[in-house]
């Protein structure tokens, strides 16, 4: 290894980022705008329903059961409607994106104990917005049919209504949430985003910066001069990886500053683990411009072997625990899940090397994996 | 060839029997050479003749099947020996400075280039001043490459590869695309760099002309070698005579004379017909039979050049498609109307505080073929841009196919056709539906298309090849297909720029035959840009642009006589030392003095006078003088001569 070669290599290609004003703000926009876009954007939390109410019983009772949800913080209340038929349009133009209906007769039917049913409607474009909702509308019912049960059984047994609540409900679940108490999914997301930010921008960095040697013909330089071709890959490469580090700090600074999240862990362990998580990116970039020709295809060969795999088998939309094992194999194919926990540990479980170490272990394994292969396929005098 | 005596080193290069295939497809196949130690020697063909794969495989960058390279006595077959001699070796790959980075400028070019290969950091200044200055390129050193015009990237390319003083340098193709005033500076820098540290040079190029640059040179077309030696022993593989003359009326001429002899071009007015195996009194005297009753003038013989001996080569080793017939037919085309097929006057185009085209004016008549010629980034493709309604005029006016092109520009599109340098065509389309395509787009009704189609195919020579992928088809025959799109919707003028383009000299050949039956029997205006200044002496009219000015605008004929009248006779001098002699030469004040090969070209008023002086000069020194010879000045003396004059008159501003 020569380094003033590697040296020489290293300053000229940080030369051609830092003037190419598209390639750098590539290099250093993109990923904190990513960062900021999905941020902000994917949030999971289903909050502020729009809903609608049509109370064709107008008796105490119904108030009292619409009310559960006009004050509840999940729905925002946007008024009543004279008929069902009002509804349409609301649902249909998105103002509303949830509406119940009371029927005549709902309080005389449960007061001589016949059953009622409230109809609710629910814009089911989104299922997973709809499901959460379902689950709200349910919630809300069950503690509006226990506190009539505990009614009942109060009146109709003689006893205090502390305890007629409890005889109406036998079985009270306590919960507590670990790590994320407020249960904020912007924590974990951020978390996960600064995963797949550095999944995506040092890969397409690197194979672009490749490939465009290989498109405009200056691989010559390189294939005809004396440079060997580790000294080639570690010089060309060293400032996409400084700059995938230099993001990993910003992405970091993002999170905690700006989404809140808090960072319990270890700054050292979590610093090194992102080193070694951008290096194995890079080998990813490196792999991917070394079997294509043009930037184009460069960008689509990056866009399937990152993105893809990152979303599905990372654990940010799906635990991976809960995949059937197939996809627990392919999870554990790819190194964004490995990094998924050391971020997550990091930031709040607050565990470190002790617990995570395999973690990075896994992550170095797969980026030493990625350079030889590189290495082994970069041919300084190929075939065509 | 080499016969190398005993004691002699190997030699820079030794190839035999080499073969390059991908997939299946065979790109070169036996080839051999030798270049000797010291010498320049050329690699000549046009695009796809296997030029490139040859000098990857020698730089040691391409991997290939078949023969052996060896390298100063080193085979080179594998990675690793190729290793070996990386070190005293420079290669620039094709491609107009296409192996710098743009972003950097032109000194952190040199010194990435002097630090990736090792130059001691002590060295580097010495050897980047020295190479900067010699290139002129020292006032420009904190320029971004990608401002640089293409002469000036050029050169900065020959220094890159240069800096870490190699004993072997592999250029492919360091002039195409490169006007020809850059081009013979590019000629000249790299002959003295050579000499001077005895490097060996194998440089290829598309430009027959350049054949005098080498000391030797191997012909390529096809993936084979025609013919190697010196270029007087490749001329002599090719025995006959070329006869020049003018005929009238010029097409039934060239009917008659093509009947009987294969090698006969019309080039402007003149005809041009190589007759094989004749003394040069004979060919004169043969063609004179063929053309009994007609007007002849100006009837004489001249010497074959290379292109003529390479077009020979190849008709001898029966490598020729079928010839295309390209007949006048009785009624058609339409008449022409409006005789004035295109006007400009001070058409000025301006960009951003950037003058591209200033007052461009001049009048094409129908059946006219004018050639526009020029540096890269003179103004030409503005020029044209404007012409067919693409682009808006800033201030004057032009009136194309009687249409106004400050309002018509829809119009003046329905009426001209247009082939673009880029290969513009579908190449997975066949060629019938490429030629349907363009008829649809061009909306010629649907019962007249077929016909149409039938006679476009015909007159291009692509009868035969319908049901052929475009991308299939040799570069030739695509540029046929592409003219033939242009002509589906009888377009009364043509616009075509750099149709040409790295297209071999027969195919360039056949494509003029094309254009001149379109001029001379149906009276299409052609408007044609090119780099090459032998195509140029087709046009009957040239203009040349200079800095988006159209400096002159005469019958390439009227061209040359101004230039003897302003600049003197033209005198090629014979030396055994001509770089040496140059120098002398410019010192003693004589003009236009350049590098041929191994002669020299300069201009003096009176040939008497300064062959004396010459002979006084170079005998004063010692140089031997083997000849001072007059010769006719060609289009590229034309330019040169211009250009040169112009840019010394800015610099003075």
């Amino acid at each position: 290894m020569n380094l003033a070669r590697i040296a020489a290599l290293a300053h000229k290609e940080w030369r051609e980022i830092v003037r190419d004003r598209l390639f750098l703000a590539l290099a250093f926009v993109v990923p904190a705008a990513l960062m900021l876009v999905f941020g902000y954007g994917l949030s999971l939390d289903v909050e502020h329903i729009p809903f609608a109410v049509v109370d064709h019983d107008r008796s105490a009772l119904s108030r009292d059961y619409t009310h559960r949800f006009i004050d509840s913080r999940y729905f925002d209340y946007r008024g009543h409607v004279k008929s069902e038929r009002e509804l349409d349009p609301l649902l249909a133009d998105s103002r509303i994106r949830f509406a119940i209906v009371v029927p005549p007769k709902f309080e005389e039917n449960l007061m001589a104990g016949r059953p009622a049913a409230v109809q609710s409607l629910i814009d089911g474009t989104f299922p997973f917005r709809a499901s959460t909702s379902k689950g709200y509308v349910i919630a809300i019912n069950a503690a509006f049919n226990g506190e009539l049960l505990a009614a009942y059984i109060s009146r109709r047994f003689g006893v205090a209504p502390e305890r007629a609540a409890a005889l109406a409900q036998p079985v009270r679940v306590q919960l507590r949430y670990l790590y994320n108490q407020e249960l904020k999914s912007t924590w974990s997301i951020a978390t996960a985003l600064v995963m797949l930010v550095l999944m995506v921008a040092p890969p397409f960095l690197t194979a672009l910066g490749v490939v465009r040697e290989k498109e405009s013909g200056s691989i010559y330089n390189i294939y005809a001069s004396t440079v060997t071709r580790g000294e080639f890959l570690a010089g060309k490469l060293l400032p996409y990886v400084g700059i995938s580090i230099v993001n990993s700090l910003i992405l970091w600074a993002l999170a905690t500053g700006l989404f809140g999240v808090p960072f319990k862990g270890d700054p050292l362990f979590f610093f090194l683990s992102s080193v070694i998580y951008v290096t194995c990116t890079t080998g990813i970039g490196l792999l991917a411009s070394l079997i294509v020709r043009t930037q184009v295809a460069a960008m689509m060969l990056t866009v399937v072997m990152t993105i893809i795999p990152s979303v599905l088998y990372s654990g940010l939309l799906v635990p991976i625990a809960s995949m059937d094992p197939q996809g627990q194999f392919e999870a554990h194919l790819f190194p964004a899940m490995y990094f998924t926990d050391i971020a997550l540990g990091s930031f709040l479980k607050g565990v470190g090397l002790e617990q995570l170490w395999g973690k990075a272990l896994a992550l170095a394994i797969y980026a030493a994996v990625l350079w030889l292969i590189s290495f082994a396929l970069f041919h300084k005098r190929p075939r065509t | 060839m080499g016969e190398a005596a005993p004691l002699t080193p190997a030699p820079a290069v030794r190839v035999q029997g080499f073969g390059k295939r991908y997939r299946r497809q065979a790109a070169v196949a036996g080839v051999d050479l030798e270049v000797r130690r010291g010498e320049i020697y050329g690699l000549i063909g046009p695009d796809g003749a296997g030029k490139s794969s040859l000098m990857k495989a020698v730089a040691g960058v391409l991997a290939f099947e078949e023969g052996s390279i060896e390298m100063f006595g080193i085979r080179i077959d594998s990675e690793a020996a190729a290793e070996r001699v990386k070190g005293r070796l420079g290669f620039m790959p094709q491609g107009l400075g296409l192996n710098l980075y743009p972003e950097l400028s032109v000194e952190e070019n040199i010194d990435f280039f002097a630090r990736l290969r090792g130059v001691p950091a002590a060295e580097i200044a010495a050897r980047k001043a020295k190479l900067l200055a010699m290139t002129r390129l020292d006032r420009f050193t904190g320029r971004p490459m990608k401002h640089l015009s293409g002469g000036m990237k050029q050169k900065l390319g020959l220094v890159c590869t240069l800096i870490h003083e190699p004993e072997l340098i592999v250029l492919d193709e360091p002039t195409t695309g490169v006007d020809p005033v850059s081009r013979r500076d590019f000629w000249a820098i790299l002959a003295e760099l050579l000499r001077e540290k005895g490097i060996t040079a194998l440089i290829s190029t598309a430009y027959m002309d350049e054949a005098e640059r080498f000391h030797r040179l191997s012909l390529m077309h096809g993936g084979r070698v025609l013919a190697s030696g010196e270029p007087d022993a490749i001329r002599a593989r090719t025995p006959g005579s070329v006869v020049e003359l003018e005929a009238e009326p010029q097409v039934e001429a060239l009917d008659r004379i093509q009947a009987s002899l294969a090698q006969a071009e019309s080039v402007g007015p003149r005809l041009r017909v190589f007759v094989d195996d004749a003394a040069p009194e004979a060919a004169v005297g043969t063609v004179a039979g063929l053309l009994k009753g007609l007007s002849l003038r100006d009837l004489h013989a001249t010497t074959p050049d290379l292109e003529d001996a390479f077009v020979a080569l190849l008709r001898r080793q029966r490598l020729v498609e079928e010839r295309v017939v390209a007949k006048p037919r009785a009624g058609d085309g339409d008449p022409p109307g409006d005789d004035v097929a295109i006007l400009a006057k001070d058409l000025t185009r301006d960009f951003d505080g950037f003058r591209a085209v200033d007052r461009a004016s001049f009048t094409v008549h129908q059946g006219d073929i004018f050639g526009l010629v020029g540096a890269n980034g003179a103004g030409k493709t503005t020029l044209i841009k404007m012409l067919t309604g693409i682009l808006p005029p800033s201030d004057g006016e032009g009136r194309v196919a009687g249409a106004d092109m400050h309002f018509a520009a829809q119009a003046i599109k329905a009426r001209i056709g247009y082939t673009s340098q880029a290969f513009s065509l579908y190449q997975d389309l066949s060629v019938l539906e490429n030629l349907r395509l363009y008829a649809r787009i061009y909306g010629v009704a649907r019962h007249a298309a077929g016909e149409r189609i039938e006679q476009v195919a015909e007159l291009t020579g692509l009868t035969g090849r319908e049901r052929q992928l475009a991308g299939r088809l040799p570069l030739g025959i695509r540029q046929r297909l592409a003219l033939a799109c242009a002509l589906v919707h009888r377009p009364r003028i043509l616009f075509l720029d750099e149709p040409t383009s790295g297209v071999d000299p027969i195919g360039r050949r056949r494509f003029w035959d094309i254009l001149v039956h379109l001029a001379r029997v149906e009276q299409v205006a052609i408007l044609i840009t090119t780099h090459y200044m032998s195509e140029a002496e087709h046009c009957d009219r040239l203009a040349l642009m200079h800095a988006g000015r159209i400096v002159a605008d005469d019958p390439p004929a009227a061209l040359k006589q101004a230039l003897r009248e302003e600049a003197g006779e033209l005198l090629e001098v014979a030396t055994d030392r001509p770089l040496a002699a140059m120098a002398l030469l410019e010192q003693a004040g004589f003009a236009g003095v350049a590098l041929f090969g191994r002669h020299i070209h300069l201009f003096a008023r009176d040939a008497h006078t300064a062959t004396r002086e010459i002979q006084t000069i170079l005998a004063g020194r010692g140089i031997g003088l083997a000849s001072v010879t007059p010769r006719p000045p060609s289009l590229e003396d034309v330019f040169v001569y211009r250009i040169t004059a112009l840019e010394q008159g800015e610099q003075r501003l």
